[in-house]
């Protein structure tokens, strides 16, 4: 997807010579991403699978120049890696990390915003673009062909590890893959999938997209509310899961500003009924999603609720 | 969201400087009397439950006097409020108000942002705020600094305080947003904050949750951090699982969740794949007996103790696993894990069904596992749902 990433992208990995990052690195070189350096502090000199590592994203920078940062480094020092990254002019940020905490992550994506940088995560597995074969992150693993093969689908989950089953559902449909983002599993998170969307419809080599959606936050309601002003041109599925927990008991609430706060818990029916009021097919089943791509194959001009409900 | 007990969030926040009523916390009669004696005056025994509502609850007590506060606490100890047991209450100055107050602040996910609530209507009686209610508001944006006092003022000031308290209120409004930012928390709640006829405010409730994932970073809170669901503590099953995850904490990970009843025992991952193949399950007719989640790259011994528990629990005919398509967690690892739990609680296909739908790293050595023990396993021609509604299938035959 031109838009986030390429052929053309440089990639700097923090966090380089963890077990992670090393594992990672090794992945993405093989699959064909240019990782052109990588920074843990203290290890300066060192290399990974031929990368060379600095102390600094700085002296990276100045030696590598990338054009993207993966960050892979623990929890509590992910707000200072992204700090870090923009301060030194890196404005492609990809954050693995999981269980960063929430005040971290709020300031994180305050400063991101600032600058105007694109911070996708944090806890997320990456992205992948198939027809490039370009991919930032530990998605799809060391064989990444195996599930995310090149077309036309673009997929957008909430959850790293559905984003390989899309692949796979949109695979045995006949389908490929144009990219492939895992938005991140957490509430607060820097491209919620109402503001990759209109990136995706930008994407010439998008023709449809199907999105993930889980429990809680407003990301599905927003991408209803999105849909429904702009009646963008490329259809959208949207499969929601858990529904189950909406029949799981509550407790008494935590205080009274809990009772405002779980005002806002995003119950997948609610998104459901969201996502159709607006014309987007939304459904909880994977035959649903099959049935979706069999009817992109057909010569419809645009899948409306009318046709599918 | 980790909540912590009355006791635990005044005592925090009186090493903050917030203004708390003096007391204790006892878990015997004879140390709430002890503590009332330490007091002069009429004390106030409160139930230490992770819930909301404990006054309507009735388990909130003014005490005249010691006596009073050893029968109050007799008859709160081992009583049950809102799903949990009391085993320990807080005996602490009953101070006389004359106005109560309201203030909170609380991380709005939505926004990754803070607010914070005023109101000069506070008490038991405080609702979800209505159009006329007086709920002042402001919003405190990322990256989160000290609240000035002027701004404290202005809060107060919308809330419709009287001016000479103003800046007593504000001091106070500070130095609580001062501990949410330090503690990391999600939620802070002083309700009432109590005026006394000395115009001097106090925290007569308290309710605080923080960060889970902050508390690597908040020595002292992590053990008076309540384990429990909102709704209940956990059960054995669930706190060995607890017990399994945190003895190798940077290998994969393990949740459970104990349900009432269901035969289907439920072993999945990852967190999306595990919802859909829930939902999947019982569109399909099945009933789990319980919730799960096996992420990352756990080792064997993580999968085989998640797994025995999995088994172990009463009603359970069958066993589910299943995942997303993996490029980490590896195959063998958990046909290993899976196969070890089987053989050792003796729950062994084909009289007790197992079906596998695992596909990714390594799925050609797990799959032999798997087979080997009598599995049925499933591969990338089959769908999450598909093989969640052939689990159910099996388990209709073999019933």
């Amino acid at each position: 997807m031109a838009v986030l990433f390429d052929r053309q992208t440089r990639l700097l990995v923090q966090g380089i010579t963890g077990r992670e990052g090393q594992m990672v690195t090794a992945h993405m070189l093989r699959y064909g991403t240019a990782v052109v350096a990588g920074v843990t502090p203290g290890r300066s000199g060192m290399a990974v699978a031929g990368v060379p590592v600095f102390d600094t994203v700085a002296e990276a920078v100045a030696a590598t120049q990338p054009n993207a940062a993966l960050i892979s480094v623990p929890p509590l020092a992910v707000l200072d890696a992204v700090l870090e990254a923009l301060t030194h002019g890196l404005r492609l940020l990809v954050v693995a990390t999981e269980r960063v905490p929430l005040h971290d992550a709020a300031h994180m994506l305050a400063v991101a915003r600032e600058a105007g940088a694109t911070l996708i995560g944090p806890n997320s597995v990456g992205l992948i673009c198939p027809g490039e074969r370009v991919k930032v992150g530990a998605i799809g693993g060391e064989y990444p062909e195996r599930v995310f093969v090149p077309g036309s689908i673009g997929i957008i989950s909430r959850s790293g590890g559905m984003t390989a089953e899309l692949a796979l559902m949109v695979k045995r449909a006949g389908f490929g893959v144009s990219t492939a983002v895992s938005v991140g599993g957490d509430a607060c998170i820097g491209m919620p999938p109402a503001a990759l969307l209109p990136q995706f419809m930008a994407d010439p080599e998008t023709t449809a997209i199907v999105l993930f959606g889980e429990p809680g936050t407003q990301f599905e309601e927003d991408v209803a509310a999105w849909y429904a002003t702009v009646r963008p041109p490329k259809p959208v599925f949207a499969l929601i899961a858990g529904r189950f927990t909406e029949q799981l008991p509550e407790g008494t609430p935590f205080g009274h500003a809990a009772a405002v706060i779980r005002a806002a818990q995003g119950r997948p029916s609610a998104k459901i009924a969201a996502l159709r009021a607006a014309g987007v097919w939304a459904g909880d089943q994977l035959a649903e999603l099959t049935e979706f791509l069999a009817h992109l194959r057909r010569p419809l001009l645009q899948l409306t609720e009318a046709e599918h409900a | 969201m980790a909540r912590l007990l009355e006791h635990d969030a005044k005592v925090l926040l009186a090493a903050r400087g917030v203004p708390v009523p003096t007391g204790d916390a006892a878990s015997t009669p004879a140390e709430a009397a002890a503590i009332a004696r330490s007091l002069s005056g009429p004390v106030a025994v409160k139930a230490l439950v992770p819930v909301g509502h404990r006054a309507k609850a009735g388990a909130v007590r003014r005490c005249a006097d010691p006596v009073d506060a050893e029968k109050a606490t007799e008859a709160l100890l081992g009583q049950s409020i809102g799903g949990f047991t009391v085993d320990q209450v807080r005996v602490e100055a009953w101070l006389p108000a004359t106005a109560e107050y309201y203030l909170a602040a609380f991380f709005n996910e939505v926004t990754a942002d803070v607010i914070v609530l005023a109101s000069c209507s506070g008490g038991i009686e405080i609702e979800p705020a209505s159009a006329s209610e007086r709920l002042a508001r402001i919003t405190i944006p990322a990256p989160f600094a000290p609240l000035p006092a002027f701004r404290a003022r202005e809060l107060w000031k919308q809330a419709g305080a009287p001016s000479a308290l103003l800046p007593t209120l504000a001091g106070v409004t500070q130095r609580a947003l001062a501990a949410f930012f330090d503690l990391d928390a999600l939620l802070l709640e002083l309700n009432p904050l109590i005026v006394t006829d000395q115009q001097h405010v106090f925290a007569a409730g308290a309710v605080l949750a923080v960060d889970d994932a902050a508390l690597v970073r908040q020595p002292g809170i992590a053990e008076r951090v309540v384990h429990g669901l909102p709704w209940r503590p956990l059960t054995p099953r669930e706190q060995a699982v607890e017990r399994l995850n945190q003895e190798e904490p940077y290998r994969g990970s393990a949740r459970y969740l104990e349900l009432d009843g269901g035969d289907i025992g439920f072993l999945c991952g990852g967190g999306g794949a595990s919802l859909l193949l829930f939902d999947a399950l019982v569109r399909a007719g099945g009933k789990p007996a319980n919730y799960a989640e096996l992420g990352g790259n756990p080792t064997e011994r993580k999968v085989a103790g998640l797994a025995r528990v999995v088994l172990e629990k009463p009603g359970v005919r069958g066993l589910f696993v299943a995942h997303n398509v993996t490029n980490n967690t590896q195959i063998d690892v958990i046909a290993r894990g899976v196969v070890a739990a089987l053989q050792a609680t003796g729950k062994l296909p084909p009289a007790f069904p197992v079906v596998a739908r695992e596909v990714g790293l390594h799925d050609g050595v797990g799959r032999a596992i798997f087979e080997q023990a009598g599995v049925r396993w499933l591969g990338e021609d089959v769908s999450l749902d598909e093989a969640a509604a052939l689990m159910v299938s099996l388990l209709h035959e073999a019933g």
